[in-house]
């Protein structure tokens, strides 16, 4: 794809918490996404917050919403790395190049920070890479005796690489806005510092002897856009929602959530509890929902784990609570900074007995936004747990979103919440059985009534049972909400193409955009598959979706986990067997591989493929990313 | 509206026929106790949230008229937590075992102490897990001499020293014996502006046989009169006494609230939802 008009795929490399590798892209996305083009950020590669990893930041513009984030196949690699010891045997300013140099496509483009000398970069060369070895961090302390001003002095020399924004107009407003407090000084500096950069540029392509290919041009158009993650979307979505309480302990990827929240939920009348465990947290949502609010938790895996026991109260004493795991790879502490979709067996399961619960997972930011506004919804209706599944890559990746998304401001209802008048008029039976199975609440301290609201089995007043009639009756109860639900409001998969008498793939939350990319690289293999994307994940919608399955070829499902777990709930739920293409390596899904898998496990019944398992993964450094978080 | 009295508490219960504990069981001195303090309080049952820890104690919620809430054991401190956070005009009183408290609890009550919400917890102490049939609580060995400790059985844990430890703003005790002086106690812990912690100490007639009524008879003793709850230090000095002395002091042992921020009932209602502007959000995302 070499020399597309307006489409780069660039990866940012360097050391963690000393290069600034998410500041330098936080500075693009905003910038592209001010210059009217599309960047999606979603891998992010780093590990706990530990400094001295290796971390890198893959970034695709175009000037068209892309479909998914793509192949790891760059066309420019920025390097902030540099040695801080040059007598160490190890160099760390080789690590970006040594670990994704190999992704960089034929005749691709490698800026490198050479403050400390430069590197081999042979075998690039051989392949038609450009080099531009860059010293910016010298430049920065010798010139501009300012070492903070390196990754500005790096920006400058990608945008002269990208031929965007010759004059640093977009820069200038964007170093404006962030310090301009700082004084005029501060802003010039940074400026100068983007001007070196542009010069260094210059440089080598008058020695070298390059010309440059790859451009971006800004395409200012008329609607606003943000530049934004998963996180903040589902928390804007929240806030619309009416949720006006959360809790979360701190945990990667949902820390975010916390963080939003806390800045804003006391602006909008709510607060935010910094839970003292993971169990503290959400029971605090609880109490805080039985009060009558919207209640709201986020976490990941191990803390979703240490919360299941409250699953069942949630369930048992239908008191509303959203609950958002944000997955990481597991099991145990797993890889905290790892993406996995391995949370369903946890979120549709966890919990001794039977609850009543709905799973939603968004497939895209903006869904994220979306189904966050039909999860308030839900959980308030349905007096049940509702969770949300994200996972690292949708949580704490970005992405430029049109604002008219935002711009609907939903109305809220509030369904079955009793008032004064209503209350008064009859003994309450906080349980009572109901056609739906819900049964209207009130709120403590609405005169009139009274209700007795409990984890252990009861009567329609609250009160302890175990008479085998009344057990069952609640019992029934309570999970009639589920087929209220699936009658009333569960949505049918996406759909992808024609079905009948094709092969299916089959996805379920963040992975839709790469298995509709994978879909269309199928497609132009002559290989005819549909798509069939879930995102209202729990209780399957089966009579929405069994019709989908009946006439289909072989159904392949794409996942990321080990074992396959959407796979088996489908297979539980509609008696037909899966094919699976399974990833859990802790990189991300890329369309390419997925449409090579599903390929493979069309040929052959029961297939399992595995993606980057049969192939020992080449270790290029000899130390690997950190513990802990 | 004046409440009708006792009789009050008596609607939207399970008949007192129909209570669930040994006959004897301190339990029902504290629910004695409690239903005259609420009359006194002249809160009203609809204002009132009773969150009932898991054992025979936490069943009390279910004995007297009143919301009540009841989820997991250790669980009660926390989701009170979340509704006076979500509600501050709500009555909230949390009524809890031993073991629930200072056992698999006891992450809830260091915290709750220092987080201070302005809510009532009564412990009603017996020394052992009551519900499920004698075994030790952290707070077994009341009283008793001990040669030798292991780690199956270790020193007991005394919830008037670690709620001190953890920044509580009012740490009272009282005996489910003497009814008045405990519905003296939860009245002065409602009236305390901040997180109000009495032990009362509640006998179980069935599973402990050594701390039995007549036993707290011989050895409670009132806190003395001229003893200054606002003083930490005096009343880390009136503990120390009580202990050198082989008795267990009643009364109001520390008590000194701290500020606190103001809070209001969060938004629920439809009309306090709507016409929600995320411009302010969306501005530091371009
Ligand atoms: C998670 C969990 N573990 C164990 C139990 C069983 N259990 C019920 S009550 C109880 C102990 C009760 O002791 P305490 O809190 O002192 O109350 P008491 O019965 O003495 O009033 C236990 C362990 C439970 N309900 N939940
Ligand atoms: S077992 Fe003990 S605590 Fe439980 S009801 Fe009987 S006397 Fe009371």
């Amino acid at each position: 794809m070499s020399g597309q008009m307006n489409r780069v795929k660039i990866l940012v490399g360097g050391v963690q918490l000393r290069d600034g590798v998410s500041t330098v892209t936080e500075i693009l996305g905003r910038i592209f996404t001010r210059a009217g083009l599309f960047a999606v950020a979603m891998e992010r590669g780093y590990a706990s917050t530990i400094y001295g990893a290796h971390q890198y930041d893959p970034m695709l513009v175009a000037e068209e919403p892309p479909l998914s984030y793509g192949d790891p196949v760059y066309d420019i690699l920025v390097a902030l790395d540099y040695d801080s010891n040059p007598d160490a045997p190890e160099q760390p300013n080789r690590d970006t190049v040594l670990r994704h140099g190999a992704h960089l496509r034929d005749g691709g483009i490698l800026l490198y920070d050479s403050s400390t000398g430069e590197i081999p970069t042979e075998s690039l060369q051989a392949r038609g890479v450009r080099i531009f070895p860059v010293p910016a961090r010298k430049i920065a302390l010798t010139e501009l005796k300012r070492e903070i001003v390196k990754n500005i002095v790096m920006t400058g020399a990608l945008f002269r690489l990208l031929g965007f924004d010759g004059d640093f107009a977009y820069l200038r407003q964007l170093i404006e806005e962030r310090f301009g407090r700082k004084g005029r000084e501060v802003v010039e500096l940074n400026l100068r510092a983007a001007q070196r950069g542009g010069e260094a540029v210059e440089r080598v392509l008058a020695d070298r002897n390059y010309t440059l290919d790859v451009r971006l041009e800004p395409r200012p158009r008329r609607h606003r856009a943000v530049y934004i993650s998963g996180n903040d979307c589902l928390g804007i979505g929240a806030i619309q929602g009416g949720v006006r309480f959360y809790a979360g302990y701190p945990i990667t990827p949902a820390s975010g959530i916390l963080e939003f929240m806390e800045r804003w939920l006391p602006r909008y009348g709510g607060r935010t509890l910094q839970g003292q465990n993971e169990r503290e947290s959400i029971r605090a949502a609880i109490g805080a929902s039985l009060a009558g609010v919207r209640a709201m938790v986020g976490s990941s895996g191990p803390g979703i784990s240490l919360k299941v026991e409250e699953f069942g109260v949630i369930g048992a004493t239908e008191t509303p609570v959203i609950i958002v795991d944000a997955q990481r790879a597991g099991p145990s502490t797993g890889m905290p900074t790892r993406p996995e979709q391995g949370d369903l067996n946890l979120v549709i399961g966890g919990t001794h007995g039977d609850i009543p619960r709905i799973v939603l997972a968004p497939s895209t930011v903006e869904e994220c936004y979306t189904l966050m506004l039909e999860a308030t919804e839900l959980a308030d209706k349905y007096q049940c747990p509702v969770f949300f599944l994200t996972d690292l890559n949708l949580s704490e990746g970005r992405k430029t979103v049109p604002e008219d998304l935002f711009a609907r401001r939903p109305s809220i209802r509030r369904h079955g919440v009793l008032r004064e008048q209503e209350a008064r008029e009859r003994p309450y039976r906080r349980y009572a059985v109901t056609p739906s199975g819900i049964s209207p609440r009130v709120l403590p301290g609405t005169p009139g009534a009274v209700f007795k609201s409990s984890g252990v089995e009861h009567d329609e007043f609250g009160f302890v049972t175990i008479d085998p009639r009344k057990r069952a009756a609640q019992m029934d109860k309570r999970m009639r909400k589920l087929e209220t639900y699936l009658r009333e409001e569960a949505k049918p998969p996406y759909v992808f193409g024609e079905i009948r008498g094709n092969p299916v793939m089959v996805g379920w939350g963040h992975t839709r955009p790469v298995l509709q990319e994978a879909r269309e690289i199928l497609l132009r293999r002559g290989i005819t598959v549909a798509l069939v994307h879930f995102t209202y994940v729990y209780p399957l919608p089966k009579h929405l979706v069994e019709p989908l399955f009946a006439d289909a070829g072989p159904v392949v499902v794409v996942e990321q986990n080990y074992s396959g777990q959407f796979a088996d709930l489908l297979q539980r739920e509609l008696l037909i067997r899966t094919r699976r293409v399974l990833k859990y390596n802790g990189l991300p899904l890329y369309p390419t591989e997925v449409a090579d898998g599903v390929q493979r496990a069309l040929q052959q019944e029961g297939a399992v493929v595995r993606i980057g398992s049969e192939v020992p993964v080449k270790v290029e450094v000899g130390w690997d990313e950190a513990e802990g978080n | 509206m004046k409440p009708k009295g006792i009789k009050l508490w008596e609607e939207n219960a399970v008949p007192k026929h129909r209570i669930q504990w040994c006959p004897g069981c301190g339990d029902f001195g504290v629910l004695a106790a409690l239903k005259q303090a609420l009359v006194e309080l002249e809160i009203m049952p609809h204002e009132l949230v009773l969150v009932g820890g898991i054992g025979c104690s936490g069943n009390i919620r279910n004995y007297l008229n009143g919301n009540a809430f009841h989820g997991t054991h250790g669980g009660p401190l926390a989701y009170a937590l979340g509704m006076k956070m979500a509600n501050p005009d709500l009555k909230v009183i949390c009524l809890a075992g031993d073991g629930d408290t200072f056992a698999i609890g006891v992450e809830n009550f260091v915290h709750t102490c220092r987080r201070d919400p302005d809510m009532v917890l009564l412990v009603m102490n017996n020394g052992v897990y009551g519900l499920t049939k004698g075994q030790d609580s952290p707070t077994a060995g009341l009283g008793q001499t001990v040669e030798v400790w292991s780690e199956e059985h270790p020193p007991m844990v005394d919830p008037v020293l670690l709620a001190l430890a953890s920044e509580a703003t009012f740490v009272a005790q009282s005996f489910s014996g003497d009814v008045k002086h405990t519905a003296r106690m939860i009245v002065e812990a409602f009236q305390h502006p901040g997180f109000a912690f009495i032990n009362d100490f509640s006998p179980c007639v069935t599973y402990n046989k050594f701390n039995t009524y007549e036993w707290f008879r011989e050895h409670v003793e009132y806190v003395p009169e001229d003893h200054d709850p606002s003083d930490k230090d005096a009343a880390w000095r009136l503990v120390r006494d009580f202990a050198r002395r082989g008795k267990l002091p009643l009364g109001v042992i520390y008590r000194n609230p701290r500020p606190r921020t103001e809070a209001r009932r969060l938004p629920v209602w439809e009309e306090e939802l709507r016409d929600v502007d995320v411009e302010p959000i969306l501005a530091t995302f371009r």
